[in-house]
């Protein structure tokens, strides 16, 4: 091997490459003489547009056979996610925090909620309730005639009565009484009961904390999601459709600060899956970082004086 | 060692540094020329004082490599640097994103801990492996401590020859080993095998004078590690331990640089185009990422990341297990392997250079030819007696017979009359030794033979005689005569001759009968035999009556007018299968060089009679002598054979040896000494061959050390010798080494393979992070998933071992310049066109599983700032449904199976298109592959479907139709290698198709039939075979395709401009012919059948 391995120094090197890179000899660059390059480029050329061509191909099959109204397969949505408005995290977990005598945080919070129900504008659901019957899954098996949609029942911000920024633009953040909005994620076809009879009803309770809770509200009333909401038939077949939310307003005391758990309460919605903790059920922490001078941390601290 | 004068001139300083340590030497022994002995010998407090001084007389074992050393050398070699250098940029990226608060992303750190794993994982299994072969080898080291006679304080004693020290007086008889170097005083009949110093098979006899200058050839220096044959002999003790001159030359072995074994070459060169191409991916991604508008350290890690997914991790183990398995293979033909790396050298070997004694012979003086009657008849020379015989029925061979029986004072050494006759050992000079043999086997009972004939006198052999006689009462008490038998140099023992003995008569020694002897003597001699003549005569009873005062010094008796009985000539004979290797050693265009330290004339005759020397090749002497004419006038190149012994080597300057390496196919190389040897493989390895050599002698153990691969004896090899060599035969036989070639080259087809689809899946595990990137849809492949197709699915089946495609025993050695590993062309075809296959394969299953979960492939673009955003819990699909983070991560996860299991499906037919370089996959089947694309398909199904994987290692239970989407890519991929294999069948005008000569092989190689496919290979053979010949034959679009073939053929071909470079397409080695067994009718007869049968099946208008 010893011929493979003769010293060269680097000025060798570099002019060994010089002339690989072009060799006026036989007019080579890198190589090759460029008409092989050129030759070789072109079937290189060839055969990534064939083969672009190939995948294409492939492709426009696959968007073909593709239902343009219900995706082939829902392996990965076993069970509707749940979240929270206001959606403000810290690095991992929901924790809306605000301060009911800062206005800048108020207005965060209550601009994020607005936000969030602008697209229940009442005037934007013009009327399609005509066959919406509460209490029943709002069943359609055929499309409307002539449109190829279905019927969605409108969902107004009226329902969320004290919590529906109506009445109280601030959705309750100046006090100790603030508002979240729970919504519940759609599956296509999806129905959260087996029967007619159960209802879908959201329930929070608190997992930290307790004592610095003094009432927990829902609107509607009795945290209902109709049942005619469901089942939902998809962005093409209703294009109105607007998810049942269920607005919570928490009555904040003490420390005014806990963690709490909502669920969204139907048999076949599951929500003990550890590696998911959006399926079924949202976890937060809300808490006022304003607190008053009240007369318990008064005591509390003669106390310890 | 002696002989360096004139040697090379380019490392003068070196050499000067030799020679003044040689005059030094010299002047040593010089100084003990004159050293005065004392009879008394040394006193023990003196001896112990020396003792002291000099240290045990013993070869201090060369410094053994430290085991961590052993163990750190398998963590250093191309590969596992490469594999460091990315576990390191692994961490660093690592310390970046940890920096900059990401803290989910464990990935690079996995990847660091898996890479580092693998190598030392792969690290500790070569050294296990190599740690093995020491053990067997150091099983064969000799325990035995060595005893000594020595005389101190006036006393003989028995001492362990390790306590000599300079200045002892000692005492050799025959069978002992010499001690030490020692300068003999007095001597009677004493006889030095030097063989496992110089090579000489011939005994050396040993006197007190000093006959010359170079303590090498003077007669009164007997050599630590000889062994004394015979006589007795008293010495000065002069050199100890490593100042003998064995010493010294198992010194000059360590001074030898280790050369890096070829694969480790190539793997080097393997890594530098990994590392290149990692390098320029990873800078253009990192340019286009800024381009885009990432950050600058985001880029980084793309950067980082790219040049990551450019290692290969599977193939570090890949290579290594590969190795190990044939190490295995190999150990159990008798072949210890010490390096690993070394199994492929053999493979690559061109030269073998090989010394004669032990290796190529037997090193057994064994009775050759007899001449008697008139006539040459030749003994059967073989190891096991399984030779034929001569005619024995003429009387005149039993008298010979009885003369070589009695006149002999070899004798059996006791209780070994279980061995077979030939393996037994004996007691005298290798001559004698021959003889006894020879005639125990032909007479039967030679000991007991020599009873009846009571021997009465006998003058042994010396250099004035050279006779040696005896005279024997006769068998029948009757008979009162006496017995004269004697044997010697021919010439003489016929000058004593007045008659001579034909078909059992005594006839007057005319000079027609004086000529035809000569011619005998002469014929024999030539052979390289050393030929001895025999003569008796009946002494007259009543001149020498029973009770005759016999006197050996005075030789009161009849030595003249004897009856001449015959010739019998011993060479130390060729083992049986030598013959044989070597041919199989030329077809595989080896070339075979004798270098012994033997004599030129018996170094020929060998070489002859192995076939180094092929029949009809001459020599410049030879042809002079034929056309006499001077040999200066001789044409050089006429001549294929040349015999250059010591002496003429060291007058040549490097390029004279050179020249005349490269002009003579046929060397041998006699008188060499151990220096020479070294100069001998450096001039073949400056021609460019990677050069073999085997030994068994300490005086071997520079050149081991020097050879790309150096094979030493197991049983006769000296400890020496086995440190330096690279391999160890167990058998001493040299056929074992075509053993190892054959293993060697094989092993480098299926590496070559093994890497060529080990490559190939580099590119679709790097495609999805480049479309990650720039296109920002979800990430398609984990690293996690990328790392269970290199390390647990894909090294399954890169075991599999091929045989050889064709003869490749019948293929001349690799050219290590041209013929890489991985070359670029390779490269290229692996990267660029399989690979990309394979990438959208991957990429339309990808889609496929996002779409049908409900994610448009045009959706997916530019996504993947939302899919990853960890806050964001209800992301509308195209459907309009909502996913929270957790449900995306499982797709995720989906999307990684589902391109696992593209990539899986492609490589089984990239497996197939790699089993074969050139021939069609259904012209070769292994079971083996079978059982593993089985294996890696369960494992496959196991991973995406046992519970508990989603969450440990990121696998889902896929849906089983995105099995099948990406099987069509497969089917692509193996037509289209398929229709290059067609092209390349059909141009196989390559200059790299180098069939060696061998006229029967000549046949025509354009197709090849499968030897014996399965019924069902050959029908999908001849649907695939109709296909293409409906499809491509009779139109012009063979032409098209044809140009094709070719023009994508120069797309990997690293320089090449000739045209014929331009056909010569198989990216990885030279279309290599194929075996002339292959019936190539048949399968025209099928073709034609098939043409038939297709213009039925379309249709035709009749």
């Amino acid at each position: 091997m010893a011929a493979l391995k003769e010293k060269r120094t680097c000025g060798q090197r570099c002019e060994d490459f010089g002339r690989f890179v072009w060799n006026s000899d036989n007019g080579t660059l890198f190589g090759r003489t460029p008409e092989k390059w050129v030759y070789i480029s072109l079937y290189y050329v060839a055969f990534y547009v064939v083969m672009t061509g190939l995948f294409c191909l492939a492709i426009w099959t696959l968007m073909y056979t593709l239902d343009p109204y219900t995706p082939d397969y829902q392996d990965r949505l076993p069970s509707p996610g749940v979240m929270v408005w206001p959606d403000k995290y810290d690095e991992e977990h929901i924790v809306i925090t605000y301060n009911s005598s800062d206005k800048v945080s108020v207005s965060k919070m209550s601009s994020c909620l607005h936000n969030f129900l602008g697209q229940y504008n009442d005037t934007l659901q013009k009327d399609c309730d005509h066959n919406c019957t509460k209490g029943k899954y709002f069943m359609q098996h055929n499309f409307l005639p002539g449109t190829h949609t279905k019927e969605s029942c409108s969902f107004s911000v009226s329902q969320l009565g004290n919590c529906s920024g109506l009445h109280d633009p601030t959705f309750g953040y100046n006090c100790d009484m603030p508002c979240v909005i729970i919504k519940m994620n759609r599956i296509i076809n999806y129905l959260p009961s087996k029967n007619n009879t159960q209802d879908i009803q959201v329930n929070c309770t608190v997992l930290e904390g307790e004592e610095n809770v003094k009432k927990i509200e829902y609107f509607p009333e009795n945290a209902l999601m109709d049942r005619s909401y469901f089942p939902y038939y998809g962005k093409l077949a209703q294009p109105n459709y607007l998810n049942p939310l269920v607005a919570v307003r928490i009555s904040l005391t003490g420390k005014r600060s806990a963690k709490f758990q909502c669920r969204v309460v139907a048999d076949k919605i599951t929500y003990e899956n550890i590696h998911d903790p959006y399926e079924g059920k949202v976890v937060f922490t809300l808490q006022n970082l304003h607190v008053p001078s009240s007369p318990s941390s008064v005591h509390h601290h003669s106390s310890t004086l | 060692m002696f002989e360096m004068d004139g040697d090379g001139k380019g490392k003068k300083s070196k050499k000067e540094k030799k020679k003044e340590r040689l005059e030094g030497m010299k002047k040593e022994m010089d100084i003990f020329r004159l050293f005065s002995v004392h009879p008394q010998g040394l006193t023990s407090s003196f001896a112990s004082q020396v003792l002291e001084r000099d240290g045990p007389n013993a070869l201090r074992p060369p410094k053994g490599t430290p085991e961590y050393v052993k163990f750190a050398r398998q963590l250093a070699g191309g590969l596992q640097c490469l594999m460091w250098v990315a576990a390191s940029i692994c961490f660093i990226a690592f310390g970046i994103e940890l920096a900059r608060g990401n803290l989910a992303s464990f990935d690079n750190l996995y990847l660091a801990i898996t890479l580092i794993s693998v190598v030392v994982v792969t690290g500790c299994f070569g050294y296990y492996q190599e740690f093995k072969s020491t053990n067997i080898i150091a099983s064969f080291k000799n325990l035995v401590p060595q005893q000594a006679l020595v005389i101190r304080d006036g006393q003989k004693n028995q001492i362990n020859a390790i306590d000599l020290v300079v200045g002892d007086l000692v005492e050799i008889k025959g069978g002992d080993r010499v001690p030490a170097d020692i300068r003999v005083i007095f001597a009677q009949g004493c006889k030095v095998d030097n063989s496992s110093l110089t090579g000489e098979s011939e005994p050396q006899s040993k006197t007190p004078e000093c006959t010359h200058e170079n303590p090498l050839e003077t007669r009164n220096i007997a050599f630590f590690s000889t062994t004394c044959l015979e006589g007795v002999a008293n010495g000065i003790v002069i050199n100890t331990g490593d100042r003998t001159i064995i010493g010294r030359i198992a010194s000059l072995a360590s001074g030898v640089g280790n050369e890096k074994t070829p694969i480790a070459i190539e793997i080097e060169h393997f890594v530098d185009i990994i590392a290149s191409l990692a390098i320029a991916f990873g800078f253009t991604f990192f340019v286009v990422a800024m381009f885009i508008g990432y950050e600058f350290l985001e880029a980084m890690i793309f950067f980082m990341a790219i040049v990551v997914a450019y290692v290969p991790e599977g193939l570090l183990a890949t290579v290594t297990v590969c190795l190990s398995l044939t190490a295995k293979r190999l150990a159990r033909k008798n072949c210890v392997v010490k390096n690993l790396e070394a199994v492929e050298t053999l493979g690559s070997t061109s030269v073998i250079c090989s010394d004669k004694t032990g290796t190529l012979t037997q090193n057994r003086m064994t009775v050759a030819h007899l001449w008697f009657d008139n006539h040459v008849h030749a003994a059967d020379t073989t190891e096991d007696q399984s030779g034929q015989s001569f005619d024995q029925s003429s009387e005149t061979w039993r008298a010979l017979a009885r003369i070589a029986g009695l006149c002999n004072r070899a004798v059996f050494r006791p209780d070994q009359e279980g061995l077979p006759v030939p393996r037994r050992l004996v007691v005298g000079d290798a001559s004698e030794t021959a003889l006894l043999k020879f005639t125990e086997l032909t007479i039967g009972n030679i000991m007991v033979y020599r009873d009846r004939f009571n021997k009465v006198v006998e003058v042994p052999f010396n250099s004035t005689n050279k006779f040696q006689l005896s005279v024997h009462e006769l068998e029948d008490p009757m008979d009162l005569r006496y017995l004269l038998v004697m044997k010697g140099a021919p010439e003489r023992i016929l000058e004593r001759c007045s008659t001579i003995l034909i078909k059992g008569q005594e006839l007057p020694l005319d000079e027609h009968l004086k000529e035809s002897f000569l011619t005998a003597q002469m014929d024999l001699g030539g052979l390289g035999e050393r030929v001895l003549g025999f003569c008796y005569v009946y002494l007259n009873e009543k001149e020498f009556p029973r009770g005759y005062k016999f006197d050996s010094d005075e030789m009161n008796f009849t030595t003249s007018d004897l009856c001449f009985a015959g010739l019998i000539s011993m060479i130390d004979p060729p083992r049986a299968t030598v013959p044989d290797a070597v041919m199989k050693c030329r077809t595989a265009g080896i070339r075979v060089v004798m270098v012994t330290g033997d004599h030129p004339i018996t170094a020929r005759a060998i070489a002859a009679n192995v076939g180094i020397i092929s029949e009809g090749s001459e020599t410049v002497e030879d042809i002079a002598i034929r056309k006499r004419i001077p040999v200066e006038q001789v044409n050089k190149s006429d001549a294929r054979a040349c015999v250059i012994n010591g002496g003429q080597l060291k007058d040549m300057s490097s390029e004279d040896l050179d020249e005349a390496l490269r002009s003579h196919p046929e060397m041998v190389f006699a008188r060499t000494s151990p220096q020479q040897k070294l100069i001998i493989v450096e001039s073949c390895q400056r021609l460019g061959s990677i050069v073999a050599v085997t030994g068994d002698g300490v005086n071997d153990s520079p050149a081991l050390k020097k050879a790309d691969i150096g094979i030493a004896m197991g049983i006769a090899g000296s400890d020496a010798a086995k440190n330096a060599a690279d391999m160890i035969l167990l058998d001493d036989n040299f056929a074992s080494i075509v053993t190892g070639v054959e293993q060697g080259r094989l092993i480098f087809d299926n590496l070559k393979k093994s890497i060529a689809y080990t490559l190939t899946k580099n590119i679709p595990e790097l495609t999805p992070y480049l479309i990650y990137i720039t296109v920002s849809v979800p990430l398609p492949l984990g690293c996690i998933t990328i790392l269970f197709i290199e390390l647990a699915t894909d090294i399954v089946i890169s075991l599999a071992y091929e045989k050889a495609e064709s003869d490749i025993m019948n293929l001349k050695p690799r050219n290590p310049r041209r013929d890489r590993l991985v070359n670029e062309a390779l490269a290229a075809y692996s990267y660029f066109q399989i690979g990309a296959i394979q990438s959208f394969a991957g990429f339309t299953d990808y889609f496929t599983a996002m779409a049908q979960e409900g994610w448009y492939p045009l959706m997916c673009v530019g996504l993947r700032a939302h899919w990853e955003n960890v806050h964001l819990q209800d992301m509308q699909d195209s459907y309009g449904q909502e996913w929270t983070f957790g449900q995306r991560l499982y797709q995720q996860y989906t999307c990684y199976t589902v391109f696992f299991v593209s990539i899986e499906i492609c490589q089984i037919s990239d497996v197939l298109i790699r089993k074969t370089r050139r021939l069609s996959v259904f012209q070769q089947g292994n079971k083996v592959l079978v059982s593993a694309i089985v294996f890696q398909l369960l494992l496959g199904n196991l991973l995406c479907y046992c519970p508990g994987m989603p969450n440990i290692f990121n696998f889902m239970p896929i849906r089983v139709q995105w099995w099948f989407v990406p099987v069509p890519y497969g089917i692509l991929i193996f037509v289209y290698d398929e229709i290059r294999k067609l092209g390349v069948r059909r141009n196989p005008g390559s200059k790299r198709n180098h069939q060696v000569s061998n006229p029967k092989n000549k046949s025509s190689c354009s197709q090849k039939t499968p030897s014996s496919p399965s019924s069902r290979s050959i029908l999908l053979f001849k649907t695939m075979h109709s296909t293409f010949q409906m499809a491509i034959l009779p139109s012009r679009v063979w032409m098209v395709s044809e140009w094709a073939c070719s023009s994508f053929c120069t797309a990997w071909l690293p320089g090449s401009t000739t045209s014929t470079r331009l056909l010569s397409w198989p990216p990885y080695g030279p279309p290599r012919t194929l075996s002339p067994w292959q019936p190539t009718q048949i399968y025209r007869g099928r073709r034609t059948e098939n043409i038939e049968d297709g213009r039925k099946g379309r249709g035709s208008p009749e």
